[in-house]
């Protein structure tokens, strides 16, 4: 299924028509490979040789969506894309079975669990500062949040939903999303866990937060 | 992006029935989304089953992990 969504083309700062679709194939798993992953390496090389602070530098140019293909048709799992003037911007990974909020008061209550969620290279500010290019679109990743707050929803969770943030992306799930930073994890490399509360994803939702 | 849904009807023994209820006051969740999580459980350990990966339970204090096997 697909839902008309927009984003803002950062050349005009005006809005443009996309869509997010959850019928995600191999093809577009292999248009990261092709598309995507060689800008993210071209972005991660040219950062080092400047000695770029090491948060900001790429770290996912490893990761392989094409690995995924065998959880496509699982029901437990989900995958949301974005694109926009024909191209894919944006790709998320969902869990919908096994996963629990960590937040105290809240601990044991079912919830959508992000396990990847990338935006294309060409959308995201700083690797296209050290190529010498302006990013392209803005919104991707808080429309596939918003999806996955959705997913939660339907799913009965409330909103739910948590995952485990790079550190390069800790600024875009607390500041601009304002999910809940709960536990670093020992288990996974001590990344942050974040969460969205029922309430939280409320206000997500209505863009308070945003 | 609702799916479609379709209705059935489920027949299940008194003990079975109390089970679900229980877990789904536990889990705070209707009894048809419990039943659909373990549904999309069961695909999920299958199908990792099926390609060779197996499936352990850990007791952390012990030490041990035993191997669940599904039918």
């Amino acid at each position: 299924m697909r839902t008309p969504i927009t984003l803002v083309d950062n050349e005009t700062g005006d809005l443009v028509e996309a869509q997010l679709f959850d019928e995600v194939t191999t093809d577009h798993f292999l248009e990261t490979e092709n598309e995507w992953r060689p800008l993210v390496r071209a972005a991660a090389r040219r950062m080092l040789q400047e000695e770029r602070s090491g948060e900001q530098i790429p770290q996912h140019w490893h990761w392989d969506w094409t690995s995924k293909a065998p959880d496509l048709g699982m029901m437990a799992i989900t995958f949301y894309g974005v694109e926009c003037v024909g191209k894919l911007q944006g790709l998320m990974k969902l869990e919908t079975v096994g996963y629990y909020s960590r937040i105290p008061d809240q601990r044991g209550a079912p919830l959508v669990f992000v396990d990847y969620l990338e935006t294309a290279p060409w959308n995201i500010r700083p690797f296209m500062v050290a190529l010498g290019l302006r990013a392209r679109f803005s919104g991707v990743g808080t429309q596939l949040i918003e999806a996955a707050v959705r997913l939660s929803m339907r799913e009965g969770y409330e909103g739910r939903i948590g995952l485990h943030s790079l550190p390069v992306a800790e600024n875009f799930y607390l500041r601009a999303c304002k999910m809940t930073s709960v536990e670093r994890d020992p288990g996974k490399q001590n990344m942050l866990w974040c969460e969205f509360t029922p309430e939280q994803a409320q206000k997500f939702l209505r863009g308070d937060n945003r | 992006m609702a799916s479609a849904k379709r209705t059935m009807t489920l027949n299940l023994t008194d003990a079975e029935m109390r089970v679900l209820e229980e877990l789904a006051e536990q889990k705070d969740l209707s009894k048809t989304a419990v039943l659909r999580q373990a549904l999309r459980l069961y695909q999920l350990v299958d199908a990792r089953l099926a390609s060779g990966r197996k499936l352990f339970f850990e007791d952390e204090k012990k030490k041990e992990k035993s191997e669940l096997m599904v039918l």
